[in-house]
C-alpha cells in the first residue's frame, strides 16, 4: 500500500501541536498505519530530516535565523508543506514580542545577551510558500482530520474558513457581544474550535487567529463605543494575530 | 573521543548531550539545550492580568493546565482574592487529569519503546490500545471541565466560568473506573521491565501538605528536611545562566542537585497517596524510597492510579456551586507554586493597580532538574565507560528521559 512519507517539524512553540497530532486525535493507529513517519522528533528516534516528504507539517513560529534556512530546506524535500497550528500559520502567542525590540525583550529575560540570537518572530509564509493551514491552538480535529485525509486520497484539502459566529449560529448560543456587552473576538476569528468559549460563557480571545478579509477595524470602533480603552483593543489583537495583516490593520489606529 | 548526542528524540522540546572521553575519563559533561528562547517573562510585562492564564498556557503543549492553575493562584495572591473550596477542588481534579494524562502518554509514547528496543511506539498493539483507552478517560475529564483538553478555556482568575452538570460527572466517574484496571496493568507493566542500574546522589523536593497529596498549594519540603514556605522562594532557589543552554540552572542554595516529578513525589509523601496507589505499589514490589532516577517510570504509573482514584473521589463530593466570584482590581505582588506532572512550578507576578503586569518570574520544573540530569548523566557514563558509543548514547538519551524533560518550558 502507498504510504505518504510524514515529516513533523517544530520551530518555537508549545510542541502543543505535534503533541495534539500524535495522541490527541482517536485515530491513533490508523494514522501509525497509514503515514511512514520518516521524521517526527516526539514520537521516534532516528529518522532523517533530509526527507524527501509528500507532507510536511510544520509547527511554530520562526524566531531565529537558523530556523529559516532549515525551512527553506523542509520546502525543498518536500511535495506539500502545510502550517499547522497558529504559531506556524500567524505567529501567534510569540509574535506578541513583535512590539518590542528585539534588544529589549532579550534584556526582559537573559542578564548576559551574547549567546541570544532571536529575530522579529514571524509565521512561516513569510519565508516559504505553504500548501494549507490547518489552524488553530491547538489545531482543530476537523481540519486536521481534513488535512491527513486529503494526503492520503491525493486531493485538496478543504479548510474552514469562515468566523466563529458561523459555528456559534448553528450551535443557537446567544450573543455574547450584542446581548451582553462581552467584548468577543468570535467576529474576525477564524472558525473550527466549535463556538468553544461562548459555549463555556466567555468571549472569543482568538486563539484561531482571524479570518480571511475579516473588518478589524469595524469590531475594534464598537469596542471602543463599549467602554474598551485603546490599551485594551491593542492587547485584544495582538494577543493570536500580532503578525497577522488583518489584526495589523486593526491595531494601528491604537498603537503608540 | 567526542561524543555528541544531536537531539534527543522522544521528549518535548529540542536538547542534545555533549561529551568527550579522554583516556578512559569523562570530561564536559553538557546538556545543552538549544531550543530557542521564546521570552514570557519578557511580553507579559504590558499585558492584563485576566490574559496571563491564557497566554502561559501556551508554554507547554502537555501541561498546560498546571500553568494555568499556577498563574493564576498568583494572581490570586496578588490581589488578594480567597477561592471557594469548591473552585479549589475543581482545581485539582483539572490537575489529576492533566498529570494523568502527560504520565501516560510519557511511559507509553516517550520512555517505552527503548525498553522494547524500538524506534517508536508503533507495532506495541496492546499497549496502543492501553494508551489509548487510559487516555481518553482522563481526557474526557479535563476537556469536560475545561472545554478541551488542551488548552483549556474555563479556567479564570475567580474561578470557572461554566461547570458541568451532574449527569455529565457521573459519566465521568463512569469512565474513569472502566479504566482503573488498565491503570493497574501499568503500575505491573513497568514494574516489569529491567532498568539500567544507578543510584543517583540528589535531593528530592515537593510540595507537602498534611491534609492530602499536595498538588497546588503546600509547603516546599527537601529530603534534607528543608520545610519552606513558597514566600522565602528566594532565600532558598537561585537562577544561574549558563553559555551553552538557553534555559536556566535552578538551585537550591547550599544543596545537592535538585530532582522533582513523580518519584521525588512518592520519595516525600508517599504515606499521602491514595489507598489504591499505595497497594498498586505494594502488590508489584516497588519501594517507594528509590534513588534511581530510572525509576521515575514505576513513580509515574502509580501516580497514574492515584490521579484516577483521587479523581473520582472528588467528583463525588462535587457541590458544583460557587464555581465562580467576581475579583476585584488592586495593586499587589503575589507568587505560586503548584506541583506539574514534571515537578515544581512557579510564577511570580507583579501588578499594578490597574490589573497590568509590572514583572514577571517562571520557573520551570526541568530547571530544577536541570544541574540534575547532567549529575546523573556524568554518574551513568562514569559506570559504563567501557560500552561501544551507540549503547552509551542509548543509556544517555534513556536516562534523560526517564526524567521527562520539558525543554519548550525551560525556555519559556
Amino acid at each position: 500500500m502507498y504510504k505518504p512519507k510524514l515529516g513533523f517539524f517544530k520551530f518555537s512553540c508549545c510542541a502543543g501541536c505535534e503533541f495534539q497530532f500524535i495522541f490527541f486525535q482517536k485515530h491513533v493507529p490508523e494514522t501509525l498505519a497509514a503515514f511512514d513517519f520518516v521524521y517526527a522528533r516526539m514520537l521516534r528516534r532516528g529518522g532523517s530530516p533530509e526527507g524527501p516528504f509528500d507532507i510536511a507539517l510544520v509547527e511554530g513560529t520562526i524566531t531565529e535565523s537558523w530556523q529559516v534556512d532549515e525551512l527553506k530546506m523542509i520546502r525543498e524535500k518536500s511535495r506539500q508543506l502545510f502550517a499547522i497550528g497558529t504559531c506556524a500559520v500567524n505567529g501567534g502567542i510569540p509574535a506578541i514580542k513583535s512590539n518590542l525590540t528585539e534588544l529589549d525583550a532579550q534584556k526582559s529575560v537573559y542578564r548576559n545577551i551574547s549567546n541570544i540570537h532571536s529575530i522579529r518572530p514571524h509565521a512561516i509564509d513569510a519565508y516559504v510558500k505553504v500548501d494549507g493551514y490547518i489552524r488553530g491552538c491547538p489545531p482543530g480535529d476537523r481540519d486536521l482530520n481534513e488535512a491527513l485525509s486529503a494526503v492520503i486520497a491525493g486531493r485538496r484539502p478543504d479548510f474552514i474558513e469562515y468566523s466563529v459566529c458561523v459555528e456559534c449560529k448553528l450551535k443557537g448560543n446567544i450573543c455574547l457581544l450584542v446581548a451582553y456587552d462581552m467584548p468577543c473576538m468570535g467576529p474576525v476569528t477564524n472558525a473550527g474550535c466549535g463556538a468553544l468559549c461562548p459555549s463555556m460563557d466567555r468571549a472569543c480571545y482568538s486563539c484561531f487567529g482571524p479570518v480571511k478579509q475579516s473588518n478589524g477595524p469595524a469590531l475594534a470602533r464598537k469596542f471602543r463605543l463599549m467602554g474598551l480603552s485603546k490599551d485594551d483593543i491593542y492587547r485584544k489583537f495582538t494577543q493570536f494575530g500580532a503578525d497577522s495583516i488583518e489584526f495589523r490593520r486593526a491595531i494601528e489606529a491604537y498603537e503608540d | 573521543m567526542k561524543i555528541n548526542i544531536d537531539y534527543i528524540a522522544r521528549v518535548e522540546g529540542e536538547a542534545s548531550v555533549k561529551f568527550d572521553i579522554k583516556d578512559g575519563k569523562l570530561r564536559n559533561l553538557k546538556l545543552n539545550i538549544w531550543e530557542p528562547p521564546r521570552f514570557f517573562e519578557g511580553f507579559l510585562v504590558g499585558r492584563k492580568f485576566d490574559e496571563v492564564p491564557d497566554i502561559v498556557s501556551r508554554i507547554c503543549g502537555i501541561c498546560p493546565v498546571s500553568h494555568m492553575t499556577t498563574s493564576i493562584n498568583a494572581i490570586e495572591k496578588a490581589i488578594g482574592f480567597v477561592p471557594s473550596s469548591e473552585i479549589n477542588n475543581i482545581r485539582n481534579i483539572m490537575e489529576l487529569s492533566q498529570i494523568a494524562a502527560s504520565h501516560i502518554v510519557h511511559i507509553y509514547s516517550l520512555a517505552l519503546p527503548d525498553y522494547h528496543k524500538l524506534d517508536m511506539l508503533k507495532g506495541l498493539d496492546t499497549e496502543i490500545k492501553r494508551l489509548i483507552r487510559l487516555k481518553e478517560a482522563v481526557n474526557a475529564v479535563t476537556a469536560l471541565f475545561g472545554g478541551r483538553a488542551l488548552h483549556p478555556v474555563s479556567m479564570v482568575a475567580g474561578g470557572f466560568t461554566k461547570v458541568p452538570s451532574r449527569d455529565d460527572t457521573g459519566r465521568l466517574i463512569g469512565g474513569l473506573e472502566a479504566v482503573k484496571k488498565d491503570a493497574l496493568d501499568t503500575v505491573k507493566m513497568v514494574s516489569e521491565l529491567v532498568y539500567p542500574d544507578l543510584e543517583g546522589d540528589v535531593e528530592y523536593a515537593a510540595l507537602a501538605d498534611e491534609c492530602g497529596y499536595a498538588l497546588n498549594d503546600g509547603v516546599i519540603t527537601t529530603t534534607s528536611g528543608l520545610k519552606a514556605g513558597v514566600d522565602s522562594y528566594h532565600t532558598i532557589f537561585a537562577e544561574k545562566e549558563v553559555p551553552y543552554a538557553k534555559a536556566k540552572k535552578t538551585v537550591m542554595k547550599g544543596k545537592k542537585p535538585l530532582m522533582v516529578g513523580a518519584l521525588a513525589r512518592l520519595n516525600i509523601k508517599a504515606a499521602m497517596l491514595h489507598p489504591e496507589a499505595a497497594s498498586a505499589a505494594e502488590i508489584n514490589g516497588f519501594s517507594l524510597q528509590s534513588k534511581n532516577p530510572f525509576h521515575n517510570i514505576i513513580a509515574q504509573a502509580i501516580e497514574i492510579v492515584h490521579c484516577i482514584a483521587e479523581c473520582i473521589d472528588l467528583l463525588e463530593r462535587l457541590s458544583l456551586k460557587d464555581y465562580f466570584i467576581k475579583v476585584s482590581m488592586r495593586e499587589g505582588s503575589g507568587a505560586a507554586m503548584t506541583e506539574a506532572p514534571r515537578g515544581l512550578l512557579y510564577h511570580e507576578y507583579r501588578i499594578s493597580r490597574r490589573g497590568i503586569i509590572e514583572a514577571a518570574n517562571l520557573v520551570t520544573p526541568t530547571a530544577y532538574n536541570f544541574l540534575g540530569i547532567e549529575e546523573n548523566l556524568k554518574k551513568l557514563i562514569n559506570k559504563n565507560i567501557d560500552k561501544p558509543v551507540d549503547e552509551l548514547s542509548l543509556l544517555c538519551e534513556m536516562l534523560v528521559r526517564a526524567y521527562d524533560p520539558c525543554f519548550s518550558c525551560s525556555v519559556h
